[in-house]
C-alpha cells in the first residue's frame, strides 16, 4: 500500500471514486494521482465496462458496479455522479462510515442538502462539497481585496457569465430537469453564486427570471442585494456570449475579475486618471494557476479535515448556502421574455 | 400598425396540438425555432440533434432529445416511432463536401424510409431555392426547371428533394418547402456570418448590389412549415417560401451594417471584377487574415466578441487545420498577440477603406447578381401562407437578438459603465 513519503508512518488514505464520468476522468482521478496523502483505491460505476477502462488507465486496483463491493477497502469517497444521485449516494456512503467529498452542486434541493448534513452529523464523518473555484488563487485574491477595503464602500456588483456551449457532451443529463435539477443556474450558477456568497456574505433575492418552458433554463437574470445594501446583478447564459467578468464598483475603486478562467485577470482601477493595477491569479510557482491545482487543493483540504477530525472548510452547511438561494430563485421565477419574441405568436398565444 | 409589428394570421400550430413530431436538425437555426413553435403549440416534440452541446436553446422545453446522425438508418427509424409528423431540417454543415452530401441525401432517404415504416401522417422536407440552380432575372415559380449550380451543396439538396417528391409519388404524404435567404435570431449563413463579415472587413456588392436577395424571416418560414404539415393540398407539392418583398443585396447588407453601427463596409464590383478579385485573393489567405486581425486588434471589444463566438472558434479551428503548416507559426503568433492585451482601444480607427475585402466565390457572384423575383403565389394559394414580417420588421427582431447575443453593440455596452465618484455630476 502506498504511503505518504513525508510521513511514512501514515499510510495513504484509500478513497473510492463513485462515478467514472467526465469530471472524474478530467479532474478527480488526475488530482488523486498527484497527492501523496491519498489514492484512488476503487472506481465505481454502473457502467462496469467504463469503470474498467478508466480504472486501467489510472492504475486503480479495484473497479466495481456497486459501492458495497469495495466498501471495506476504502475510508472515504468522492461522489461524481449526476446531480440527482448526489444525496442518496452520499447519505448511503456516510451511513456506511465513509467520509464524503461530493461534487457541486451538493444536491438539487435544500431538503436533500439537509438530509446530507444530518447524515454527516449523526455518523460523525466529514462531508465536503467540491466547489473547487474557491481554491483558485485568483478568486482567493478577490476575497482578500474585498476584505481589505480597497474599494471603499461597495456600491454595486454585476456578474455576467455566458458562452455558447460547444464541448461534446457525453450524455443529455445536463438537459434533463429531473436529473440536473435545473439549467444554467444549477450548473454554472452553482459556482458563481457560491463565489458571491463567499465574497459578499449573505444575499437577499429581489427577483429572478429565466427562459425555462418546462425544461431547463439556458439563460437567467438574478437581482440580489448584499447585506451592505449594494445591488448585485447576475446574468448567466448558455447560448450567448457575455462579458464573463464580475465587476465590483466601490466609491474608491472598481474591481473587475474574469470568471471564465482558471487564472483570472484581476483589474483594480482607482480614480479617473487611468490609475489601475492588473494581475493574474497565479500558483505559488508564479505560473498561471491550473484547475488541476484547485482540485488537488480541494482533496488536500478534505484529507486535512479527516485527519484533524474537524468539519471541512466547505462543509455541507457551506455548500448548501447557494442551493438555498437557487431554490428561492426557482420558487420565485418569472418568465424571461426575449426582446425578439415580444408580440410574436409564441409569446402571445398563451 | 407599424411596419415592425408582425401581421396577424391564423395559427396552424393549434391544429397540431396533441400530436407528436420528430424534428431533425432540431438544434439548428430553423429547427430550433420550429421546436419553439411546436412546443408552444403543445405538440410533443422529439428533437433529433447531431451535437448535444448545441441543444441548450431547445432544452428549455421538456422534450425528448435524441443524439444521433441522420445517416444512421436504425437511429432514425427508432426516433420516428409513434410520431405523427416529421419535419426534416437536418443537413450537412460540417466536414468534407462528400460527407455533407451524404448527410443531405442519405439522411433524407433514411427519414423517408422511417416515415414509411411508421406510417407517419405528414413529412415536411426542407429543401432550398438552390434546387433551381442559377436563376434568371424576373419571376421564378415552382414550374421552373430544377438544376444544380454545379456544387456539392446544391447537387445534394436537389438529389434529396427528388427523393422526397418521388416518395410522395409512391404515396408517402410528403410536402417540400424551398426557402430563399433565411435570416433571423440564431441564424448562421445569412445572419451571424453576415454580421461577422461586415465587422471584420468589406463585402462586395456585385453589380452595385442590385440583385434581389429574397429574404425570409425565420418565423415566416416556420409558419409555412406548420401550414405544410396541416394543409391537405400540400402533399406531393413543393413550395417556394420567401417574404415576396423586393429587397436588394445592397439593402440587406446595409441593414446588417446598421445593426453594427458601421458605415462604408461594402465595395461595388462588376461580376467580372468580383470573380477576378476572388482569383487574386484565393491564395492570399494569410495576408487577408493578417490584415483583418491587425484591424481587429485595434478594436478589443469587437475582437473579444468575435473570437468568443462559435464562428470565431471555427476560424481558429480552420486556421489550424486548413492552412498549410508552413504558415501556421505566423498565424499562431498573430493569435497570440490578439490574446494578449497589447491593442489600443480605437474602435473608430477601423475606417472602412482600410479593411480587407472578403472574396466572393464565382458561383456566389452569379447568385448575388441575379434579379430573380421569387413568387410565393402557390404557397399563398395552397397553404394559405402570408409572410408576417417585412424586411424592416424581421431586421428589428434580428437586431434585438444580435445585441442580446453580444454580436452587435448594445446600449448597455456603450458607456464604460463606471465613473469614479469625483467625476460624477
Amino acid at each position: 500500500m502506498p504511503t505518504d513519503p513525508k510521513n511514512p508512518t501514515s499510510p495513504s488514505l484509500p478513497l473510492a471514486v463513485v462515478g467514472a464520468g467526465a469530471v472524474a476522468v478530467e479532474h478527480h482521478l488526475p488530482a488523486l494521482g498527484a497527492s501523496p496523502r491519498t489514492h484512488a483505491e476503487a472506481l465505481v460505476d454502473l457502467d462496469l465496462e467504463r469503470a474498467r477502462t478508466v480504472g486501467e488507465k489510472f492504475g486503480i486496483p479495484r473497479t466495481a458496479e456497486r459501492v458495497e463491493e469495495v466498501i471495506d477497502s476504502v475510508d472515504g469517497a468522492i461522489v461524481a455522479l449526476p446531480n440527482h444521485l448526489h444525496a442518496p449516494v452520499a447519505i448511503d456512503l456516510m451511513e456506511r462510515g465513509l467520509h464524503v467529498l461530493v461534487e457541486k452542486p451538493m444536491a438539487r434541493t435544500v431538503s436533500e442538502c439537509e438530509a446530507m448534513i444530518g447524515a454527516s452529523r449523526e455518523t460523525g464523518v466529514v462531508l465536503a462539497v467540491g466547489l473547487e473555484f474557491r481554491f483558485l488563487p485568483g478568486f482567493r485574491a478577490v476575497a482578500d481585496l474585498l476584505r481589505s477595503g480597497a474599494l471603499g464602500t461597495l456600491e454595486s456588483v454585476d456578474l455576467q457569465q455566458g458562452v455558447d456551449l460547444f464541448w461534446p457532451l457525453a450524455s443529455d443529463y445536463l438537459f434533463r430537469k429531473d436529473q440536473a435539477g435545473g439549467g444554467v443556474l444549477m450548473d454554472f450558477g452553482s459556482h458563481v453564486l457560491d463565489l458571491l456568497l463567499w465574497w459578499l456574505g449573505d444575499l437577499e433575492l429581489l427577483s429572478y427570471e429565466d427562459d425555462a418552458r418546462g425544461g431547463v433554463e439556458a439563460n437567467c437574470e438574478i437581482e440580489l442585494r448584499a447585506a451592505s445594501g449594494a445591488p448585485v446583478r447576475v446574468e448567466l447564459g448558455r447560448n450567448r456570449n457575455l462579458r464573463n467578468t464580475c465587476r465590483f464598483r466601490g466609491n474608491r475603486a472598481l474591481l473587475e475579475v474574469d470568471v471564465w478562467s482558471w487564472s483570472p485577470t484581476i483589474q483594480l482601477t482607482f480614480g479617473g486618471a487611468g490609475t489601475w493595477v492588473e494581475g493574474r491569479g497565479e500558483a505559488g510557482s508564479g505560473q498561471p494557476a491550473e484547475l488541476r491545482e484547485a482540485f488537488v487543493a480541494e482533496i488536500e483540504e478534505f484529507l486535512t479535515a479527516i485527519a484533524e477530525d474537524r468539519p471541512a472548510r466547505i462543509s455541507g452547511e457551506e455548500g448548501a448556502r447557494h442551493i438555498r438561494l437557487i431554490e428561492k430563485c426557482y420558487a420565485s421565477r418569472r418568465r424571461l421574455v426575449f426582446p425578439w419574441l415580444e408580440g410574436s405568436p409564441v409569446e402571445t398565444d398563451r | 400598425m407599424s411596419s415592425s409589428t408582425p401581421k396577424e394570421g391564423a395559427d396552424p400550430g393549434r391544429e397540431l396540438a396533441g400530436s407528436r413530431a420528430l424534428v431533425t436538425g432540431a438544434a439548428g437555426f430553423i429547427g430550433g425555432r420550429l421546436v419553439e413553435r411546436l412546443a408552444e403549440s403543445e405538440v410533443e416534440v422529439r428533437a433529433f440533434v447531431h451535437r448535444l452541446s448545441r441543444a441548450s436553446r431547445i432544452a428549455v422545453y421538456p422534450l425528448e432529445l435524441i443524439d444521433g446522425d441522420v445517416r444512421d438508418a436504425g437511429t432514425v427509424v427508432r426516433a420516428a416511432e409513434d410520431c405523427d409528423l416529421i419535419f426534416h431540417c437536418a443537413y450537412g454543415t460540417g466536414g468534407s463536401q462528400r460527407l455533407r452530401s451524404k448527410v443531405n441525401v442519405e439522411g433524407t432517404a433514411n427519414v423517408l424510409d422511417a416515415a414509411r415504416k411508421h406510417e407517419v401522417s405528414r413529412v415536411v422536407h426542407l429543401s432550398s431555392l438552390v434546387v433551381y440552380g442559377h436563376t434568371e432575372d424576373g419571376d421564378l415559380d415552382e414550374s421552373a426547371p430544377r438544376r444544380s449550380m454545379g456544387d456539392a451543396y446544391s447537387s445534394s439538396k436537389l438529389a434529396a428533394e427528388r427523393r422526397a417528391l418521388r416518395a410522395a409519388d409512391r404515396g408517402l404524404p410528403v410536402a417540400v418547402l424551398q426557402p430563399t435567404t433565411v435570416y433571423g435570431p440564431f441564424g448562421g449563413v445569412w445572419t451571424a456570418n453576415v454580421l461577422q463579415s461586415l465587422a471584420s472587413g468589406r463585402v462586395i456588392l456585385v453589380d452595385g448590389g442590385q440583385g434581389l436577395a429574397n429574404p425570409v424571416y425565420v418565423d415566416d418560414l416556420v409558419e409555412a412549415m406548420l401550414l405544410a404539415a396541416v394543409r391537405p393540398g400540400a402533399v406531393g407539392e413543393a413550395f417556394l417560401i420567401s417574404s415576396a418583398e423586393e429587397v436588394t443585396w445592397r439593402e440587406l447588407y446595409e441593414g446588417f451594417a446598421e445593426l453594427l453601427e458601421l458605415e462604408d463596409r461594402t465595395v461595388e464590383m462588376t461580376e467580372d471584377e468580383a470573380i477576378s478579385h476572388f482569383r487574386r485573393q484565393r491564395w492570399k489567405g494569410p495576408g487577408l487574415i493578417s490584415r483583418g486581425l491587425s484591424l481587429l486588434r485595434k478594436d478589443e471589444d469587437l475582437r473579444d466578441r468575435l473570437l468568443a463566438t462559435r464562428e470565431g472558434r471555427l476560424v481558429r479551428w480552420a486556421g489550424s487545420t486548413l492552412i498549410p503548416q508552413s504558415w501556421q507559426p505566423r498565424i499562431k503568433s498573430w493569435l497570440k498577440a490578439l490574446a494578449g492585451k497589447g491593442g489600443t482601444k480605437e474602435s473608430g480607427s477601423s475606417a472602412g477603406s482600410e479593411l480587407p475585402i472578403h472574396p466572393t466565390p464565382p458561383g456566389m457572384v452569379r447568385f448575388l447578381s441575379a434579379r430573380t423575383r421569387v413568387r410565393i403565389d402557390k404557397a399563398r394559394r395552397v397553404l394559405g401562407f402570408e409572410p408576417r414580417y417585412d424586411f424592416e420588421a424581421g431586421m428589428a427582431r434580428t437586431g434585438a437578438w444580435a445585441r442580446w447575443a453580444g454580436m452587435a453593440p448594445s446600449e448597455e455596452e456603450r458607456p464604460p459603465g463606471w465613473e469614479p465618484p469625483w467625476d460624477r455630476d
